[in-house]
């Protein structure tokens, strides 16, 4: 206790933080009930992960329905993964779904960032008059363009049933154009005009200066991107059918009509299916932090 | 600031709209005539003036998903008020903590379509509840969890509660750690214990982020779609308890080839989207005048 009295003396403004941050008997009992809420919650959030975790290790001789219900499998097995990969080609899945959200993610954040700079930073005739068409789009529910962008792909587009259908409809969000607009709004105008009188482009500007300039938030808007679509269902399964041309999530719904009884490979298959992008998370976590705080600043 | 007339802003701008133009723009416009034609998306469209709209006042399903899609709007209410609490508790320095913050996001990361087996599986008649209540004495027969109407659209919406807290939270948590701490030191020395402190310094503070969790939540609650198909696997549950307006106008155009109606229907979700907007812009420009002064 000496070096906080001791603090007390020499910092006399702290005092009140000191004092709430000095390890007493009474808060250490209220941070072990914190850990109890901690660990409640996330008993209830992890638990279906776990469930399905166990189900699909679950060997012949365990019960997957027994009253009470069996948590640890005593005979545990890897046998209904193999059930499940032979009759679905899940790393066909898994590459189909890779490139979508690769291509969605890459291709939306440029299309993004380059609408964004003049929006941020120019003046033009019709820039708020874009401004607002473009905001007036995310209200409108992207299920309403289904029927037409359908008709677009089998006799326009001629991509119905290959990966482009599920890529290209999903190149541009107006909610990643506002919020790198936000991002760029956040460079002083000063080091643009001191580009510009150096006779720089406005592309060379853009590409040299503002994007390095704005990495995280285009790292958080990419992945953000990213996991949207690589989770994306309902526009995929309509367009997605040649069953080598699934993404995960499409596959993975088909695996629940073919194996109604076979509760041991449904399990294995959403197990599966749900770690890579759990691993991509662990990995990214921070960016998903802040890409969210980003979004509410303005 | 340029000031001179140059293309470029524009060249800048081409890709975006350009894509808009064809990928949301065009489609709202032909969903507009759709509407009012016969389509079944292989045959040309044929003008049937108001038809589609006379049917859907006839239709007691598309009533039902209208009803259905309002009432899973309580989830926004549901969401704020958990996510809020969620965010104070994980708010303190704790060892560990980012551990569980980490945790509590990963429903959110998982994608529908395998949270939503999941949950089947747990409320399946030989499923995991049903097991546990059954062992407990609390029931003497297994229930029906997902073949009873009436728990239909609850048992999604908890769904949908379950998998958005830790998302949301996360919104919340940045928006408590930005206010200063001094206000709280504030209400400590006016006396506030730790209830008041959150309801007169924490939710105040909240202000933009509960308008933004709000509207983003609510416009995702009009447009559900994956739990419905997956925990009713594809059907909409017994007598369309389950049936939402975009799983009704999926159901049309998509397995009953009637695009035409859906379109109708698609007209009938812009409409309630726009209503919900406007009462939603409304409260934030309520929020920005308040703000101010």
């Amino acid at each position: 206790m000496s070096h906080a009295s001791m603090a007390e003396i020499i910092e006399p403004v702290a005092i009140n933080q000191r004092a709430r941050r000095r390890p007493r008997r009474g808060q250490i009992v209220s941070s072990g009930l914190w850990y109890i809420v901690l660990v409640f919650l996330a008993v209830i959030t992890i638990f279906p992960f776990f469930w399905m975790l166990m189900t699909s290790l679950k060997g012949p001789g365990d019960p997957v329905y027994s009253v009470p219900p069996q948590f640890i499998p005593t005979d545990p097995t890897l046998a209904a993964y193999g059930r499940v990969l032979d009759l679905l080609p899940i790393p066909r899945f898994f590459v189909n779904s890779l490139i979508v959200a690769v291509c969605v993610g890459g291709l939306n954040v440029l299309v993004a960032a380059m609408a964004a700079y003049p929006l941020a930073k120019m003046r033009f005739p019709g820039r708020d008059a874009i401004f607002y068409a473009l905001l007036a789009t995310l209200i409108v529910p992207a299920q309403l363009t289904y029927i037409p962008s359908f008709v677009l792909a089998v006799n326009v587009f001629h991509y119905y049933d290959t990966l482009p259908a599920v890529i290209f409809p999903n190149l541009v969000s107006a909610f990643n154009i506002f919020l790198l607009r936000q991002a760029f709004r956040s460079i002083p105008n000063d080091l643009i005009d001191a580009a510009r009188v150096d006779g720089a482009g406005e592309w060379r500007i853009w590409w040299t200066i503002l994007l390095p300039l704005i990495r995280p938030s285009l790292a958080a808007v990419a992945i953000f991107t990213f996991v949207t679509s690589w989770n994306d269902f309902l526009w995929p399964s309509l367009m997605l059918h040649t069953p080598d041309g699934l993404t995960l999530p499409v596959g993975l719904a088909a695996l629940q009509s073919n194996f109604i009884s076979d509760f041991r490979a449904i399990a294995a298959g959403v197990t599966i299916t749900v770690v890579p992008i759990l691993l991509f998370f662990v990995v990214v976590q921070r960016y998903f932090v802040r890409g969210l705080a980003g979004a509410v600043k303005g | 600031m340029t000031r001179k007339r140059s293309i470029t802003p524009y060249t800048f701008l081409l890709p975006a709209l350009a894509l808009l133009g064809i990928f949301v723009v065009y489609p709202i416009i032909a969903v507009v005539y759709y509407s009012f034609t016969d389509y079944d998306i292989v045959r040309p469209p044929v003008w049937v003036g108001l038809d589609n709209y006379a049917k859907l006042i006839d239709d007691p399903t598309f009533w039902t998903a209208l009803t259905n899609s309002i009432v899973y709007l309580l989830v926004t209410p549901i969401l704020i008020f958990l996510s809020i609490c969620l965010a104070i508790i994980v708010n303190r320095r704790l060892r560990g903590i980012h551990i569980f913050r980490a945790l509590y996001f990963v429903p959110a990361v998982s994608g529908s379509i395998a949270i939503g087996l999941a949950w089947r599986w747990l409320f399946e008649r030989n499923g995991f509840i049903n097991s546990t209540l059954l062992s407990w004495g609390v029931i003497q027969t297994p229930v029906q969890w997902l073949a009873t109407p009436q728990l239909t659209l609850p048992i999604a919406m908890l769904l949908t509660i379950w998998a958005g807290v830790g998302y949301y939270s996360v919104i919340f948590l940045a928006g408590l750690q930005n206010i200063p701490e001094e206000l709280y030191d504030a209400a400590r020395i006016d006396g506030c214990n730790d209830f008041q402190k959150h309801r007169y310094v924490s939710l105040p503070g909240l202000r933009p982020q509960i308008v933004f969790v709000a509207v983003i939540s609510s416009l995702a609650a009009l447009k559900v779609f994956d739990e419905i198909y997956v925990l009713t696997n594809r059907t909409g549950g017994i007598l369309d308890s389950g049936v939402t307006m975009v799983f009704y106008l999926w159901k049309q155009a998509f397995q009953l080839d009637q695009a035409g109606y859906a379109s109708a229907i698609a007209m009938a979700l812009l409409a309630v989207t726009l209503v919900f907007s406007i009462f939603n812009v409304r409260i934030l420009e309520r929020g920005q005048s308040e703000d101010a002064t």
